[in-house]
This record gives structure tokens, sequence and C-alpha cells, in this order.
């Protein structure tokens, strides 16, 4: 090892965290070898050049986001921050993650299922009873409703950690609307493109047919089982954060990207307004929160949906992905459940282990959570993003005691969870290798007949140094994630 | 307009059509990884399982194989891309041909709207610049990127200030003719690899990212899913790029096209009229073959023969244009 390449790991300490590329000794882990080898040799005006194309490549590609801040009266459209360090996955790694994640899916998709018809889980008491009612997402209109194929989720995104030793940990399931698909793409093309020889010898597993899986399974869905299925992707409209991913994901698949003002309900059906007349529509991919789909049934005031869906969901005329009322499983609390589930509706052992999790409306967990809330990460139940939580072991006394009172209060808003050591990569910043802590969400699709998890996924990046927040909303970044395939 | 004037401008057309199609060809290639095994008819006709990489599959698809065997020898990645994009001993390599392109803009120079020269030139002098080192090690796909902004810049200023005389059509022609040859050999390519796929419906799990590539190689990727959704099948592939009526790079398009620039172009002397008259029967008569040909001719053809026939045909066409009107002109394909 030159002297050069010694002084970039003063920026490691490898000792507390698993890192992806080095081993305890500050060794190359071997399926990192020609990525270390490729960036190593790199000089750090080639390093700069590569990022300013990138940098070009994505603002002219429209590869951005929207950041809305209270303090900003113009939106921010930024581009997200991508890190050209491939994360990378060994084959035999990534074939339990996949088997993991089929059968964590398959449960979820399961449980859903059952809530929405027998509610077996719950009397047979694996789940109490107030975790579905006092649900914010438990839909009463999907009770008993029959959804094409019984598929619920179309796609998931299922986002997993590696604590110290290097194990994989499932943090949370994202079960409405996953986003992230668009980034996953364009961070493969760009790092194929800009880092062609590198990528081209690494043997990286297709992505490509993915999309077309994901196409597959919407039309799988198509209610009388057309040969040639309208499928519409219905978007908030262009101001939303994600409507870049929406537009992509359209465009890719060559299903219509339609705004709720662009569909009519008549008849029982929903048809589609263009210069040809009205079109019927057989299956939504919707990328919108269940209260705005139709205003007869939800949120009444919500100019973003579609009067009437629900009527011609009930009726069977339309297929929506995801279902309605999938949010009841992804919720935080119900995620305490889920190892539980796999056991319920599989018979088999989870593959993929929960992080540690204190239900706080349960006594004994409450309890023990409020004595070692500095240990601990606290979470609200109700709200996605990385708002509204508490990181214990980098909290202030203040903050703590704001936060024990507020558990006090309502403690069925809350989960505590042990504070994982999430494992780190290598970012490159100012031309040299600094770990960061990452995550990864994988991407589970599902069909009428088939399952399939996109092999790798977004692997997301706390950027500041030391933080454990990823969220692109809270600032986070990505990389590509290579899945070898020898 | 003279005869040579004619087989220039016919040329032009061509050359820059060749010169895009290959930037577009080998950009898509270059980001395929597989390495994979293709069955090689044999002349004996037998079959002989061998190693054809993606880089055997680029100069496959551009028609000259042998003359590449005989001057590098194997297929590495930095030959091949060398071979087709700087080559100057290569009669099809990019920079030959925007050489010739703009040989012949020049010979036309007081014909010709100024523009026209500036782009052609402005290219050459561009692409002469490069070494093959550039291509490599930074990124071949901004590389060819920036071809095809050149061609589109090309194709926008005849497109926008050309009158609609004779030089217009026989630019035009040159580039349709071309364009039909070229998706047809990529068609071939694309036959190559459905002899591999297991014929039931379903798991085209190893060629797929080659069947993306076929369409992604003409731009043709967002539109095939309009009308074919997600049946990504080398059937469907072959059927888009010869049948499909609206996709501008399909050989049903391309032809069609070759048919209405044909008949604009106008002639006083009667002889010449009259052999005018038989090449437009010529394109009519393929024309109707096209329009008669099902979806089963294509998926029933294993080996190729209708792409074969469709090909030779296009030849004939190049061959009927040379002997109407360059008549003293040498053809140079």
């Amino acid at each position: 090892m030159s002297m050069a390449m010694q002084s970039q790991f003063n920026f490691y300490d490898s000792q507390s965290f698993y890192d992806e590329m080095f081993d305890k000794d500050l060794t190359v882990r071997m399926h990192y070898e020609g990525v270390h080898r490729t960036f190593a040799r790199m000089k750090p005006p080639e390093l700069a050049a590569r990022h300013a194309t990138m940098q070009q490549r994505m603002l002219e590609e429209g590869i951005t986001f929207t950041l809305y801040a209270q303090d900003q009266s113009e939106p921010l459209e930024r581009t997200i921050p991508f890190d050209y360090i491939p994360r990378i996955i060994p084959r035999h790694e990534w074939e339990s993650i996949e088997r993991g994640m089929k059968q964590r899916v398959k449960a979820l998709n399961a449980f859903i299922r059952d809530i929405y018809h027998e509610q077996a889980i719950v009397k047979d008491g694996i789940i109490p009873r107030s975790m579905i009612i006092g649900n914010t997402y438990f839909r009463p209109e999907m009770a008993g409703l029959h959804v094409p194929q019984n598929v619920y989720m179309t796609a998931s995104g299922i986002d997993l950690i590696r604590d110290e030793k290097g194990r994989y940990f499932v943090l949370e399931d994202n079960l409405r609307t996953p986003s992230g698909f668009s980034y996953l793409y364009k961070g493969r093309s760009l790092m194929s493109e800009l880092f062609s020889e590198l990528y081209l010898s690494s043997a990286v597993a297709d992505i490509e047919r993915s999309l077309n899986i994901f196409l597959s399974s919407l039309r799988s869905l198509a209610p009388s089982g057309k040969r040639d299925p309208l499928i519409v992707l219905l978007t908030p409209g262009a101001y939303n954060s994600a409507y870049f991913e929406h537009a992509f994901l359209a465009q890719q698949m060559g299903i219509h990207l339609v705004e709720g003002r662009d569909l009519v309900y008549k008849d029982h059906k929903i048809y589609l307004r263009d210069l040809r007349g009205l079109r019927q529509v057989d299956v939504i991919y919707r990328r919108l929160d269940d209260e705005y789909l139709d205003p007869l049934a939800f949120q009444s005031d919500s100019l973003l949906g579609v009067p009437g869906l629900m009527n011609a969901y009930r009726a069977g005329n339309i297929a929506i992905a995801n279902a309605p009322g999938t949010g009841v499983a992804d919720d935080k609390a119900v995620y305490a459940y889920v190892p539980d589930m796999i056991r319920y509706y599989s018979g088999e052992e989870p593959i993929l282990d929960n992080v540690p999790t204190y239900v706080l409306a349960r006594k004994e967990d409450r309890e023990y959570a409020l004595a070692n809330l500095d240990q601990l990460v606290v979470k609200e139940t109700s709200l996605s993003g990385g708002y509204g939580m508490l990181i214990g072991p980098a909290a202030s006394q203040k903050e703590i005691h704001t936060f024990a009172d507020a558990i006090r209060r309502d403690p069925s808003r809350y989960i505590a969870q042990t504070t994982m050591k999430l494992s780190r990569a290598p970012v490159m910043l100012g031309g040299a290798m600094q770990p960061r802590h990452i995550d990864l969400r994988v991407f589970v699709l599902m069909g009428g007949s088939q399952m399939h998890v996109i092999p790798g996924g977004l692997t997301r990046v706390a950027l500041q140094e030391g933080s454990l927040v990823v969220n692109s909303s809270q600032g986070g970044g990505v990389k590509d994630t290579w899945v070898l395939s020898r | 307009m003279l005869n040579r004037n004619a087989e220039a401008l016919f040329w032009i057309g061509r050359y820059m059509e060749r010169a895009e199609n290959h930037a577009r060809l080998i950009d898509v290639h270059f980001h395929l990884q597989a390495e994979d095994t293709l069955a090689i008819p044999r002349s004996d006709g037998g079959t002989i399982k061998q190693t054809l990489c993606k880089w055997g599959r680029i100069v496959d698809a551009l028609g000259s194989r042998s003359s590449y065997e005989q001057q590098y020898g194997s297929y590495t990645e930095q030959d091949v891309v060398h071979y087709i994009t700087l080559d100057r001993d290569n009669a099809n390599s990019l920079v030959t041909c925007v050489n010739h392109a703009r040989d012949n803009v020049r010979t036309l120079r007081e014909k010709l709207p100024s523009e026209l020269w500036d782009v052609t030139n402005g290219f050459y002098l561009w692409l002469r610049e490069k070494q093959a080192g550039d291509l490599t090690h930074e990124s071949p796909h901004q590389f060819f990127s920036r071809i095809k902004e050149w061609t589109s810049l090309f194709h926008g200023i005849t497109q926008s200030v050309m009158p609609r005389e004779n030089e217009w059509h026989f630019i035009e022609c040159g580039r349709y003719l071309e364009r039909t040859e070229n998706t047809l050999r990529i068609m071939q390519s694309a036959i190559m690899t459905r002899s591999l796929s297991p014929s039931e419906e379903g798991d085209n799990f190893e060629i797929y990212p080659y069947l993306q590539a076929v369409l992604r190689s003409v731009s043709g990727y967002q539109t095939f899913r309009r009308y074919y959704a997600d049946g990504v099948s080398p059937d469907a592939i072959i059927e888009f790029l010869v049948l499909n009526e609206v996709f501008p790079r399909s050989v049903h398009f391309s032809l069609h096209e070759l048919d209405a620039h044909l008949r604009g172009i106008e002639l006083q002397e009667k002889q010449l009229r009259s052999a005018h008259d038989r090449i437009i029967r010529q394109v009519v008569k393929l024309k109707a073959e096209l329009a008669c040909l099902e979806r089963e001719d294509l998926q029933m053809d294993p080996e190729g023969k209708v792409t074969g026939h469709l090909l030779q045909a296009a030849g004939q066409l190049g061959a009927a244009f040379a002997q109407t009107f360059f008549r003293f002109g040498e053809v140079s394909a």
C-alpha cells in the first residue's frame, strides 16, 4: 500500500462500524478490489472532472427533486447528491436478501388481505385489535373488497441496514407509494456511461429487465384479463417532489402519465379523456396517497383524485396499484409484528430480522424505553420521511425530556428501537474517500403470477459526517448498487 | 444537374446516415455486458457454436467481419472501437464516412447552402482531432452523443434551408436507402439472437439486455413500448423494425420515404425518365412485398431469409440508382 493511499485512510476508523469496502484491518474486501483500484488510482483533477460531468448530466436530464422548505418562497429544484463509488453486494449475500424479501412481502400481502377479510391473525391473538382499528392507514372501505389477483402491493420498497457485524436488518417497509426507482435507474446509466470500463469489467446483474417485469406486473392486474389493457400512472402533478420519477417511469413503461382531472368516472368505470374521446382505463398505478384518491370516499376537498374511483374499484372495473389501505402494514408499530406475521402465514422463520423494537403502547416496553431514551431511537408511528424522530445518543437532555413527556401523553404514537450502528461505505469527498453511513432500499415487484426483486436497489447515504439520516428530503445522497452476477 | 452531382448528393445522404447509424449502434452496444455464445451459421449449412462477444456482433452488424478479421485478428474493445470510428483504412469507419461526405459537399459548394458546408467541414475537423484514447478513457457515450448531434445538425440544416428540388431529393434518397439497409442489418443480428432463445413465450432472461440494445440503438425503445408493452421478444422487435408505419427508422417507413423522394426528382431527358420510372416500379414492388408480409412470415424465418431477401433488394436499388443517374460514376459502397 503506497503512502499516498495510506493518507486517505486517516479518515477511517473502522473499529466501531461495519465498513462495506474495508475489513477491520483496512484491507480491501475481495469483492471491492476492482472498484477500489479504480478510485484509488484516480487523480483529484480527474475525479473532479467526472463529478462535474455527472452534475451536468443530471441537470440536463432533469434528475431532480423539489424541496419545499418553510422559509423559502421559491421551491428548490436540486439534483440529488450522487456519489460515484458504487456499493457492491456479492452474489451469495444477495441471494439470501432476495429470499428474505420475497418471504417478507408475501407475508405482508397475506396480512393485508387478512386484515380486510377474515382478520384471522387478530382472532388468533397474534396482533392486538387496537393496532388495526386505531391505525391511521386502516381503510374500512377496503373491508371485504376483492382486489385483482389478490395483489395489494405491486411495488414495495423495503429498507435494509447492516449492523457492526455486517448482518442485515429490515429498518422499515414502504408499502404505499415507495419512491426511488428513477434514482436507481439513472444512477445505473450514469455509472455505465461515465465509468464504463469499471462497470463492464464487474459483471453487474442487469436491472433493465426489471422495468419490463414492473410493466408485466401492472398488466397482470387488469380486470377481465384484457389482452391490451390501458394503464396510467396517476401523479399529483408537476409540483410534486417526486415528479421526475413519475415522468421517468411512465416513459420507460410506455404508460400514460395522467392527473386526476384527465380521468372521468362514468357507469362504474374509469375513462381517460384524450383527443380520441373517452377510453376505458384498466389499471391505475397511483403515486398519490390514499386520502387524495377519491374525494367522494376519502378527503372530500382533494382536487388530485377522481371522484367515483372507489365505486369503479368496488365494481371490479379498475385495478389500483398499490391498493388503498396497504399503509396498515407499513405503520411503524405494526412493523414490530412482521416477524410474527411471517411465522403465522408461511410457517417459516424470518430470513431477514427486524431491528429490535419496543412498542411503547406495551407497559413493560414503555418503562424500559423511558429509562433508556439516551440509547434508543424513537419514531412516530404515523409520520414518514425522517421527521419526528429522536436519536437518543445524539440528543440533548432537553430534547429527551420533551420526547419523554410526549411518550407519556400518547404512548401508542411512538415506537423505540435499539440504536443500530449503521454500516458505512466510502464516499468521494474533496478528492478522498471518507466513510458515511448508508442503508439500502430494496424494491420488490409483485404481479399476478410472479414476484421479483430488483437486483441491488437504491443505496442511500447520510452525507453529513456521523449522521444517520439518509432520507433525500433531509439532504441524503445516493449510490449505485451492484449485485455481482458471478 | 450533372450526373456526378447527383451521385455526390446521393452519397452525402448515405454517408451521413451511415455515420449516425454506426454511432448509435456502437454506443448502445458499448454498454452491453453479456459475453455470450452465438451460433454462427457456417457456409456448409452446419452451425458452429463460437464465442462472439458483443464486439464481434458490432462488427457483424456493420457488415464487415471478414475485413476486420484480416486486419485485427481478434475482437477487443479497443480494436473494434478504433476500427469503427477512427480507422481511415476502413471504408465504413466514421471518419471515412464523414470525410467522403465532406469531399462530396466540397464539389457542390456553389449549389448548396453554405451552412451545409460549414457543418460538414466542422464535423470532419472535430472528428479528425480525436485519438483512440479519447474515446475509451473518457466517456464513449459522450463521444457518440456528439456524433449524433453533428448528424442532427446536418439534417436540421437540410430540412430548414434547402429548396425542395432535385438536390434535396437526392440527399434524402441516399439517406433512406442507407437507413433501410442499416435497420435490416441490425435485424439480422437480432435474428441470430432469436435462434438462441427458448421458443416458448417467457423467459428471455439472457438476451433481454441485448434486445433492448437493439431497440435503443434505433431510439425505438419508447415507441416499441407503446405498441408492444412488455412483450419484448425477438419476434416482436423484428416485426416492429420491419412493419411499423410511424416509426421513422423502420424498414416500412424508410421505403415509403424513399419512394416519395424518388418521385420528387424531376427529369427532362426522355431516356432518363423511363429509367427513373423503372426504379420507382422497383421500389413500389418492394413496398408491396412488405405490405404482404405477415407476422408469421417473419416468425417462421429462423435463418433470416426474409431479411436477407430484403437486404438483397435494397442492394439492387442502390445498383439501379447508380445505373440510372450516375452512369459514369464509380459506386463506392
